[in-house]
């Protein structure tokens, strides 16, 4: 067996995340924008909260897939699904899993891997807020 | 700007992506990768001499261009894929086109636009499909 048989399906250990109020201003000011003015967070929140909010980290994550997270995984790609965005001061449990991992080779960066999993961002009433789908592109230095 | 299929959306241009942002950035995802606080590890990843701008603030670009084009619009999808870095002191420009306007019931549209955002002189960064509801 090898990780591209055991991961998919694998649980990602599920955490909780609250995000302060005054975090709406710092994000629009890396992103130049008004914050949004109703009450809730801008979109973006469906992967950062999602991203520190799973119960694993990405060096954690990484390790999973037998990566060391010091050779620089890079964001492949990403899918938001949002059904409400979040609100400032208010937690959510955020859980997912593996989806698949998939070797690749690439003219610039030689092997890789594409590890994609899934996050979802469920209020305290369990209803489904956003779901985050994130590739990771993992470079095998060295592999053949 | 009359939504319809072909339309193209207002972009939205940083001219200059800033390195103290990231600094923010790494703050506000979590994510203390030296890549995007110190040129000399960028240098070090074989990636050049600046800082590389987190992939999620250039969604985030993204993202507020749809926020500016439809105001009273909800974001519900979006999926890109990452194609190039951006660096601190590039330009950039997040823009689109409208594909498909579909009405939904109770009132409003369902609007599916082409999504991307572009480096001066170095073509996408980032491209993808977008959808946002109005009502």
């Amino acid at each position: 067996m090898s990780i591209f048989d055991d991961l998919p399906g694998t649980r990602l250990t599920p955490g909780t995340i609250t995000i302060p109020a005054a975090e709406a201003a710092q994000l629009a000011e890396v992103l130049g924008s008004d914050p949004p003015d109703d009450g809730r967070l801008h979109p973006l929140y469906a992967y950062i909260a999602a991203q520190r909010g799973i119960g694993v980290s990405v060096s954690e994550l990484c390790a999973l897939a037998e990566f060391d997270v010091n050779d620089g995984p890079l964001l492949g790609s990403l899918e938001l699904e949002i059904q409400d965005r979040l609100r400032p001061e208010t937690e959510y449990r955020v859980e997912g899993e593996i989806v698949s991992i998939v070797r690749k080779e690439g003219r610039t960066i030689g092997t890789f891997d594409l590890l994609t999993f899934v996050e979802r961002i469920v209020d305290q009433s369990g209803r489904l807020m956003s779901t985050a789908t994130v590739t990771f592109v993992l470079p095998r230095k060295g592999a053949a | 700007m009359t939504i319809q299929p072909g339309a193209p959306l207002r972009t939205r241009r940083v001219p200059s992506v800033s390195a103290e942002a990231m600094k923010t950035m790494a703050v506000v995802l979590a994510d203390p990768n030296p890549i995007h606080l110190d040129p000399a590890a960028a240098k070090a990843s074989g990636l050049g001499d600046r800082v590389v701008n987190q992939g999620p603030t250039n969604l985030g670009y993204v993202l507020d261009m749809l926020r500016e084009n439809f105001p009273s619009g909800e974001i519900a999808t979006v999926s890109v894929r990452f194609l190039a870095n951006v660096f601190a002191g590039d330009d950039v420009t997040a823009g689109g086109t409208v594909q498909s306007v579909t009405p939904i019931d109770g009132g409003g549209h369902r609007i599916e636009c082409d999504v991307w955002l572009d480096v001066a002189g170095r073509g996408h960064a980032l491209a993808g499909r977008a959808t946002v509801v109005t009502r």
